[in-house]
């Protein structure tokens, strides 16, 4: 049972927002790719949000996504990305995946917790 | 009347005329049927049966023929009974005739034939009865005598009444087709009537309603087109299309209302984006600049082509921001703009607040960056407000307010420590300074010995300084000493660099001597000092220091006005330090001014100082002291005249000493004046004579003889007084004025060339240095309350240094 699942493929930057979650008082989960983060969602009905990094191996954060909304059918849960860029494409992309936000990197933990609480509650 | 009533009376109107063709033609159709049944069945059949009648009226004859001539009494009764009936016949034909007859005339024949018929159906009665009888000689002769008179009578009426009949029929049928006619015509009339009076009334109906209605159609468009709100539609009608007229105008004054408004509001915007001394741009998606910015933009960055640019090489370009800082902004920027404004507080950390921009010259500007989001009603951030400000200038205040900070508080440090004591200080610090550097120099790899000299030196300076309460100072030396103590260590931090050492050094240095820059120059206590000599001393109160640093410490650094106000009053309080007013330097002399005259027999002048003001230094006081105690001697004592010889004059009893101060070409003027008798050019002229210092009858200027008075041992007065002879003569004041680089000279104010007195000014010029120009501040107010309130000098508030 968790409330937030993190989804990076570097475990320094996962580590670090996981932790910086759980020290403000929220359950964490956390996958490693897209794929994963896809099974993570799927075994967990609890998770409210999801918070993704873009490039990733094996499924990227965009496509993941894409699949939590079509092929889970999942619309209730909050996405937001982690990201160094952002392009008009990825935007539009995002926009139709129903993502709720972006946050750019370097993750500024005491800039974003409001907000991120404010998308578990 | 409405619309509607014009509708509902035009249909009602058509209705009622409708109606009333449809009746009427009923009705002709009605009577003219009945009309046709009158003549086809009673006119023609009636004429018709008067035709019969005639053959009738034949057959009878034939008949009254037959029973006459009847050869036997059979066949006389036979055609008797034949007779009868048709005697019958005739007389029915007849009755019915009268019952059909449709005039007067008609019914009048018919009376008549009726008559002729009764008469003539006796005569034949008679005549049958006759042959019956066998008479037949008899009966021939009544048939053809009564008989055929009553005969021909009948048929003449019977003529006569088919004649009338057949007339009366015709008649009837004319009358018929002439009503068919009139009544074909009548409704042709009417119908025609209705459609013109329709036709008219729906032409009324269309002016009435259509007409409006397009025009008020036209003129919506006309006014939807042009957005010119100042149009109104006239009012034509109290009707629908006039109450929407009324309505649309109403309409129109709430748009114009709040057009009006939002031109208003528009306007505004427009004026302070034009006039605001910000910078002021929106972000649109794709990073680009608004086309609506602050006028003053332009201004900051130096360029008018602002609109549409990318604002990361508009505003960011050019800065200290490095490649990694611009990536995030810009990708800040696209996370933001378009997305729910909750992405703004994710990511509004990464938008600087400040940066430094190189302009294409090569200056560099501070901008202070502020950043907001323009949201629309769902929350969504449509574009990102940036606020500039060009707080290069303020940075500058601040920095300069915070290096006056230092200053006093060096001064306050300085001032703490004995001019003695300081000298010394600075002194051994340099010489331990100028060891290291040699020793440095001398180094170009890592010594021990020599590092441990460089330690040792610069502790003490750093132990010194500590003890004087230098601390500014001891912060700059520790570090220096803590490069040494690391590198003394067995395995140092740091390599021996003698570049970065000497820089080091260089600005430990810089901080020794800033120290003794403050001491000589502000605070004017250059040298060893000198024990004992209260010309030396100088008072700075310490209150005005802790004021100034107050005030330093509590300026708005974001305030350009308020940081000007008070670095200017700082730098007032900087600059006054080791200054002193003339009036307070030369208090002694003017206080001791009243008793010299009285002693004179004179009326104590009134004295006039006007410094505007210039601050003298307190290392020229003394010297003015002493001058201005000659001068002003000199100017009691022989200027101004005995109350007497004033008044016989028509001056005022008492005299008037000016003095007044100035800057001029580089120097500092001084100028003593009075309104006394003046310059006694003659009686110079001939105690120089009488001592031999010009020649008997020399030819020289007002100009020349004034300045014989500062040749040594020139003495003017005619019997040595208490007052002016102390052997103290010009030539002396002249040697005081030139020992502090400056010289004294005399003016005359007046035209009187040649004449015996001169009016006169004595000018003492001095190095421009000599003086400070300080306007009053806050500070200084109340550092001058301080000073003039004895009370508030006391040993606690005072400091003397020596």
């Amino acid at each position: 049972m968790a409330q937030v699942l993190v989804v990076d493929d570097s475990s320094t930057v996962r580590n670090e927002v996981c932790d910086f979650l759980k020290a403000n008082g929220l359950q964490v989960a956390s996958a490693v790719d897209g794929k994963d983060g896809l099974d993570k969602l799927k075994s967990d009905p609890a998770i409210k949000l999801v918070v993704s990094d873009v490039n990733m191996p094996n499924m990227d954060g965009l496509t993941m996504a894409e699949k939590i909304r079509g092929d889970l059918k999942n619309n209730a849960v909050n996405i937001i990305m982690l990201t160094t860029e952002n392009s008009p494409s990825m935007k539009e992309r995002g926009k139709a995946a129903g993502i709720k936000g972006w946050i750019v990197k370097p993750f500024n933990g005491a800039a974003v917790i409001g907000s991120l609480k404010k998308l578990v509650a | 009347m409405s619309v509607r009533d014009r509708i509902i009376m035009l249909v009602v109107l058509t209705l009622v005329a409708l109606a009333s063709i449809g009746g009427y033609a009923i009705l002709q159709s009605h009577w003219n049927a009945s009309e046709v049944k009158v003549v086809t069945e009673g006119v023609v059949p009636s004429a018709l049966a008067t035709a019969d009648m005639v053959a009738q009226l034949k057959d009878v004859q034939i008949s009254t023929m037959a029973v006459v001539t009847s050869p036997d009494a059979n066949l006389a009764r036979q055609a008797n009974d034949k007779l009868s009936a048709q005697k019958g016949a005739l007389q029915q034909s007849l009755e019915l005739q009268l019952r059909q007859a449709s005039s007067d005339t008609q019914r009048g024949l018919v009376e008549q034939a009726m008559e002729s018929l009764a008469n003539y159906f006796a005569a034949i009665d008679d005549t049958a009865k006759l042959k019956l009888a066998g008479q037949q000689t008899l009966a021939e002769a009544n048939l053809f005598a009564t008989v055929g008179q009553y005969q021909s009578e009948l048929e003449v009426i019977v003529e006569t009444l088919r004649i009338e009949k057949n007339r009366t029929k015709d008649s009837a049928i004319d009358a018929l087709n002439r009503s068919l006619t009139q009544t074909v015509s009548a409704i042709s009339v009417v119908s025609l009537a209705a459609i013109l009076g329709l036709s008219f009334l729906g032409l009324l109906l269309y002016r009435q309603v259509i007409l409006p209605i397009t025009h008020m159609q036209e003129m919506m468009s006309e006014i939807a087109t042009h957005q010119d709100f100042t149009h109104r539609l006239p009012v034509g009608s109290n009707d629908e299309i006039g109450r929407s007229i009324v309505a649309f105008n109403t309409m129109i004054e709430k748009i114009q209302e709040s057009s009006a408004q939002l031109k208003q509001k528009t306007n505004d915007i427009q004026t302070m984006l034009q006039n605001m001394p910000q910078g002021i741009l929106t972000i649109a998606e794709g990073n680009r600049v608004h086309p609506e910015y602050s006028a003053f933009l332009e201004s900051i960055f130096e360029c008018s082509d602002i609109a549409g640019r990318d604002v990361m090489e508009l505003v960011f370009a050019n800065t200290n921001l490095g490649a990694d800082s611009l990536a995030q902004i810009e990708a800040a920027g696209g996370a933001c703009i378009g997305e729910d404004v909750m992405n703004f507080e994710f990511n509004a950390h990464l938008l600087v607040g400040e940066i430094e921009k190189t302009m294409p010259d090569g200056r560099i500007k501070i901008l202070d960056l502020n950043w907001s989001p323009i949201t629309d009603e769902a929350d969504i951030t449509v574009r990102l407000l940036l606020c500039v400000r060009d707080v290069t200038e303020l940075r500058q205040l601040a920095a300069e307010a915070n290096e006056q900070k230092r200053e006093l508080e060096i001064i306050g440090e300085i001032l703490a420590v004995s001019q003695e004591k300081f000298h010394e200080f600075v002194a051994s610090a340099l010489k331990f300074i100028d060891e290291n550097e040699l020793v440095i120099r001398a180094c170009p790899k890592s010594q021990p010995e020599a590092i441990a000299k460089l330690f040792r030196n610069m502790h003490t300076i750093k132990g010194n300084a500590r003890t004087y309460g230098l601390r500014h100072l001891t912060n700059i030396v520790h570090s220096a000493e803590q490069t040494y103590a690391e590198l003394r260590k067995e395995r140092p931090g740091i390599a021996w660099d003698q570049a970065l050492l000497l820089d080091e050094l260089a600005g430990v240095r810089a901080a020794v001597e800033r120290y003794a820059k403050v001491n000589d120059v502000s605070l004017g206590r250059k040298g060893p000092g000198r024990r004992g000599n209260v010309d030396r001393y100088l008072m700075v109160e310490r209150e005005q220091i802790r004021k100034t640093l107050h005030r330093l410490e509590t300026v708005n650094t974001s305030n350009l006005h308020e940081l000007i106000a008070t670095r200017d009053a700082v730098r007032n309080v900087l600059r006054r330090l080791g200054t002193e007013p003339i009036s307070q330097v030369l208090a002694g002399v003017f206080d001791s001014t009243p008793a010299l005259a009285k002693e004179l027999g004179k009326i104590p002048p009134v004295v006039i100082v006007e410094d505007n003001g210039y601050f003298v230094h307190t290392q020229v006081s003394g010297m003015l002291k002493n001058i201005f105690m000659h001068l002003v001697r000199n100017s009691v004592d022989h200027g101004l005249e005995t109350p007497d010889e004033r008044l016989a004059q028509g001056k005022l009893a008492a005299g008037t000493i000016q003095l007044q101060m100035g800057v001029a070409d580089g120097m500092l003027e001084i100028m003593l004046s009075d309104d006394g008798r003046g310059l006694a050019l003659q009686r110079i002229r001939q105690i120089a004579e009488d001592k031999g210092l010009i020649e008997t009858g020399e030819l020289l200027s007002d100009e020349e003889i004034a300045r014989l008075i500062f040749r040594p041992g020139f003495s003017t007065a005619e019997t040595v007084t208490e007052v002016s002879g102390r052997g103290v003569g010009m030539d002396a004041v002249q040697d005081f004025v030139k020992r502090e680089n400056g010289r004294i000279d005399i003016v005359f104010t007046d035209q009187a060339v040649g004449a015996e007195f001169r009016q006169f000014e004595t000018i003492v010029y001095l190095p421009e240095s000599c003086a400070v120009f300080a306007e009053e501040s806050d500070i200084d107010d109340d550092l001058e309350e301080a000073e003039l309130d004895d009370q508030a000098i006391d040993a606690g508030d005072l400091r003397a240094v020596s």
